[in-house]
């Protein structure tokens, strides 16, 4: 398993639709353990008032990334391998919108 | 003797789950919907207890087969015991039968209203004719009544074991559950030890819980527990007779069971101990004979026998067996204790018989090693006898997809042909090393052996074995491309076997000629009629090859939908008759033309698919790390640098300039799109300065358009290929109609995007979005505005649902035949799709629908409206 940063910029209408997503992107990972673990995710505020998200995961290959998107129905708009981690501080969590 | 222990301990604790699981496959059976239950767990921990317990709770029989703990175990073992308990299985064994027909035959026993139950125990053992019935069982046993329950050591199974390579096969079979018998808990070991004065803590630390281990270290009795499974085993010994240790150490050395016959012969008077020794417990009475209660118990007895007691025991029993009469399914056991018996000449007379015997059955695994147990033994024979052992031995390696191994061994008969002087076996085995090495990509070895197998056989009289080289001709001039010589030598070869009268070389020769009259006139004909030619002969690698020919036949020629049918019908035929070579090489003829056609996904799926393989198979891996290193590119996706890595070592073992030009393609057009301009140079040189000498060069018109898209300047000689040279004219728009004529929608969009007018980049933009090629998009968005383009897309951002469930249009065909109520084999035959493909399709479907049976899967659909406008 490698780390990988997936871009789905402008991916949804509304913070609502994000969170069906969220719900489907779980459970389709849950099928496919053995090649993606979902890490985190940032949600981006994007110009025009859409939603978007950065998302780190562990997969198995950049295909089983696409397979997982395809499955839940995400958007990828570019996926990029990590070659290392520096964790300053822990994120903060915030309340979602 | 603590007697009185065994009873508690044959107790079955922490199985419930595991017998509740055999009940509902025996439910399901009973509705029709068979299945077979891998039963998996180390040795001892109780596999065979709990199916015997299944069995006794449902008050029924089953069929059992066992396969032997052999060094080289007999082919077919357990299905040719249940053949001798029913007659109908025994009447496919006559008829010439392999796998598959057996396989069926046991499918198609007659129930008695009750599924038939089919135990085949450590399979782990199985030789390969028997793990290919086996697959067949999973694949058709879901269509039936009946139940298969196939038992195994799963701490046994290294990378490359032959039945982990099933199991992985079948893992996504519907029909297929696996069980996995774990230690017991340190409560269980508590319950067992209760009452003994055993320290329960330390059994369960000292057993690992394993069930064999804690049953015997309790029947040993006192309260100290045994250090390890064998002293549990021996101190159930320690009180029997001398005469009773005779008949326990014979009983070791000829697993699976000493008939009664063969005990009095080997223990003579000692045989009458047998009752003490089954009082003990440590053998019990089976069918004909005494066998050992447990595998474990055998080797642990037979550990403690001396190096010359064990071998006067294994050539007593040598001297029973042969004195006897025996039938073919002995020769395995004789063989492999003529070899422990260290007798030579037995060795040699029953080895090579029982690898005629392995082969005939299919298990070609097994035959090479009864040819390599023969050539251990076969110093002092004559050069040509060695030779022969060494050519059957390789023809066996072949078979088993080990060509390298195969390769050596031939390599070898060439030397002993040489060292007594048969020069023209030498150059007929030389001959058949042709095709060896091509499948390898030793291209220019292949030309030396080709060229002197011809020349050697040329001078002397025409015999059959001239066909071996002429057609090793045919094979070498087509991998040049010289399709003129090709075709000669072909015709040779087709006069040889015709005068000779040999099907094989006839149909072969027949083969290669009609493959070259497909690509040249259009006309299928000849070569269709091979496979029907071969089918015919019952010659299924030839016919597998046929297709395959037909499927790049039709595919050099742009015919599309010709090339994917005979792909879907060759690998329906390839798993019927498990020709994983064909397979493979059908497979890469199937990503290449995913890749073609812009279907991305499937292309990727399929490479995976591929490079799962255990199988060495070089080429087809070749080719599918290509395919997915040019999808991972094309969609700027990272992570091509691993693929074309293990790419370049494959190619650069092999000489074959047909592996060197598609990697370089795909390596200029990945450094290309990766803005690494600067490595295409160094990725083309070689291999473009080499195809610009070839005559008609097929890779030459790309190499060129990569090498020029990245600054380099090169003097092209006449007649590079359309469409390329189109590309290399800048006549943008023809290149991309003539792309789109052969269904490459990719190509198509790269020649537009360097096209001058709006309309043309716009139309290469929408297709790239559409493929959701970002990397060429992106460029082709800039040129848009360099001329000056306004609302420029962005693309669909995200894909659409096509349905609520998310099947993909190949799967909602599939469902809509599933709800028409047809077998997978028939929708594979409806769709040209191959069975394992519809496996893959349907667990797809209830995977999605989550539902466990077809039928609810149908029900789910519905409920969805998926089934509507179909």
């Amino acid at each position: 398993m490698e780390t990988y940063v997936i871009l789905r910029r402008n991916g949804w209408r509304t913070a609502d639709d994000l969170s069906q997503a969220a719900a489907r992107s779980t459970a389709e990972g849950e099928r496919m353990p053995d090649d993606v673990a979902w890490l985190r995710s940032y949600v981006l505020e994007e110009r025009d008032g859409t939603v978007g998200t950065v998302c780190v995961y562990q997969a198995s290959s950049p295909e089983a990334i696409r397979r997982h998107a395809a499955a839940a129905d995400l958007p990828v708009d570019e996926i990029v391998r990590v070659a290392d981690t520096v964790v300053v501080r822990p994120d903060p969590v915030v309340e979602t919108v | 003797m603590a007697i009185a222990a065994r009873p508690r301990a044959t107790q079955l604790l922490e199985r419930a789950e595991s017998l509740a699981c055999l009940h509902d496959a025996y439910t399901e059976a009973r509705k029709g919907r068979g299945g077979l239950v891998f039963v998996g767990g180390e040795a001892g921990a109780g596999k065979t207890v709990l199916v015997q317990r299944w069995l006794a709770e449902l008050e029924t029989d089953a069929l059992w087969g066992r396969c032997d703990p052999l060094l080289t175990p007999p082919p077919l073992g357990p299905l040719l015991e249940i053949a001798g308990t029913w007659s109908a299985v025994a009447d496919a064994f006559h008829a010439d039968a392999g796998p598959y027909a057996i396989a069926n035959a046991l499918l198609n026993l007659p129930g008695a209203g009750a599924p038939t139950v089919l135990v085949l125990e450590d399979i782990h053992w199985a030789d390969e004719a028997t793990l290919d019935a086996l697959r067949v069982l999973a694949r058709r046993v879901g269509a039936t009544p009946n139940l298969v329950v196939a038992t195994y050591r799963d701490d046994q199974l290294e990378r490359a074991h032959p039945l982990r390579i099933v199991l992985g096969e079948l893992a996504t079979t519907s029909a297929v559950t696996r069980l996995a018998l774990r230690s017991l808990s340190p409560s269980a070991v508590a319950e067992l030890a209760a009452g003994t004065g055993v320290d329960a803590a330390k059994l369960h630390r000292l057993t690992a819980g394993n069930p064999f281990y804690v049953t015997e270290a309790l029947v040993a009795g006192g309260t100290d527990v045994p250090a390890t499974v064998r002293d549990a085993v021996l101190s159930r010994m320690a009180h029997l007779s001398a005469s009773a240790v005779a008949v326990v150490e014979a009983a070791s050395v000829a697993p699976p069971m000493l008939d009664a016959a063969l005990t009095l012969a080997v223990c003579g008077d000692a045989s009458d101990s047998v009752d003490e020794c089954l009082a003990t417990g440590i053998l019990v009475a089976v069918d004909g004979g005494i066998a050992f209660r447990h595998e474990l118990a055998r080797v642990a007895i037979e550990g403690t026998l001396s190096p010359t007691r064990r071998l006067a025991l294994h050539r007593a029993v040598l001297l029973a067996l042969t004195d006897r009469p025996h039938d073919a399914a002995d020769l395995a056991r004789i063989a492999d204790h003529a070899e422990q018996a260290a007798e030579r000449d037995a060795v040699l007379r029953y080895a090579p018989a029982a690898a005629e015997e392995a082969t005939r059955l299919g298990a070609h695994r097994e035959a090479a090693a009864q040819y390599a147990r023969a050539l251990r033994f076969a110093g002092h024979l004559s050069a040509e006898q060695q030779a022969s052992l060494h050519e059957r031995r390789s023809d066996a390696l072949y078979l088993t997809d080990d060509q390298a191994a195969a390769i050596a061994e031939l390599e070898q008969a060439i030397g002993h042909h040489r060292a007594a002087d048969a020069a023209d076996r030498e150059a007929a085995a030389r001959g058949r090393l042709v095709s060896y090495l091509t499948c390898r990509g030793h291209l220019s070895e292949a030309d030396r052996a080709a060229a002197r197998s011809i020349e050697v056989l040329d001078a002397l009289p025409e015999s059959l074995l001239l066909a071996d080289a002429t057609s090793a001709m045919a094979l070498v001039s087509a991998y040049h491309g010289d399709d003129d010589a090709s075709v000669r030598w072909a015709r040779r070869t087709l006069d040889l076997a015709l005068r000779f009268g040999d099907h094989e070389k006839r149909i072969g020769a027949s083969i290669r000629l009609g493959v070259v009259h497909l690509v040249r006139t259009g006309d299928p004909v000849p070569l269709e009629r091979t496979v029907a030619d071969a089918r015919e002969h019952r010659l299924w690698q030839l016919e597998a090859e046929a297709m395959h020919y037909l499927a790049l036949g039709w595919s050099v020629r742009g015919a599309n939908e010709h090339a994917e049918r005979w792909i879907a019908a060759g690998l329906a035929h390839c798993e019927r008759f498990e020709l994983d070579l064909w397979r493979l090489a059908l497979l890469s003829l199937r990503v290449r033309r995913e890749l073609e056609r812009g279907a991305w996904t499937e292309a990727t799926s399929t490479a995976e698919g591929i490079v799962a393989e255990i199988r060495d198979s070089p080429e087809p891996r070749l080719q599918a790390l290509l395919a997915l290193a040019l999808v991972r590119a094309r969609r700027g996706d990272p992570g091509t640098g691993p693929l074309l890595a293990e790419a370049r070592a494959i190619a650069e073992r092999a000489t074959d300039p047909g592996w060197h030009a598609p990697l370089a393609c795909a390596e200029a057009e990945v450094s290309w799109l990766e803005g690494r301009r600067g490595d295409v140079a160094k990725a083309t040189d070689t291999v473009f300065r080499h195809e610009r000498e070839a005559p008609g060069s097929w890779w030459l018109g790309e190499l060129a358009y990569w090498r020029r898209k990245s600054g380099i300047v090169d003097e092209l000689p006449d007649g590079v290929d359309e469409p390329w040279s189109l590309h290399l004219a800048g006549d943008w728009h023809r290149a991309a109609a003539a792309w789109r004529a052969v269904g490459r929608p990719y190509e198509a969009a790269l020649a537009l995007s360097e096209a001058e007018d709006e309309e043309a980049l716009r139309e290469s933009l929408a297709e790239l979005q559409r493929m959701g090629a970002a990397p060429l998009a992106a460029m082709v968005a800039r040129r848009l505005r360099e001329v000056g383009a306004r609302d420029i897309p962005r693309g669909p951002r995200r894909s659409t649902r096509a349905n609520a469930a998310e099947l993909t249009p190949r799967e909602l065909e599939v469902l809509a035949l599933v709800a028409e109520g047809l077998r997978n084999a028939e929708i594979a035959e409806r769709l040209f799709l191959s069975p394992r493909t519809v496996d893959h399709h349907v667990s797809a479907i209830r995977r999605k629908l989550a539902a466990r049976t077809r039928g609810e899967a149908v029900a789910a659909a519905t409920r969805l409206g998926l089934l509507q406008d179909r």
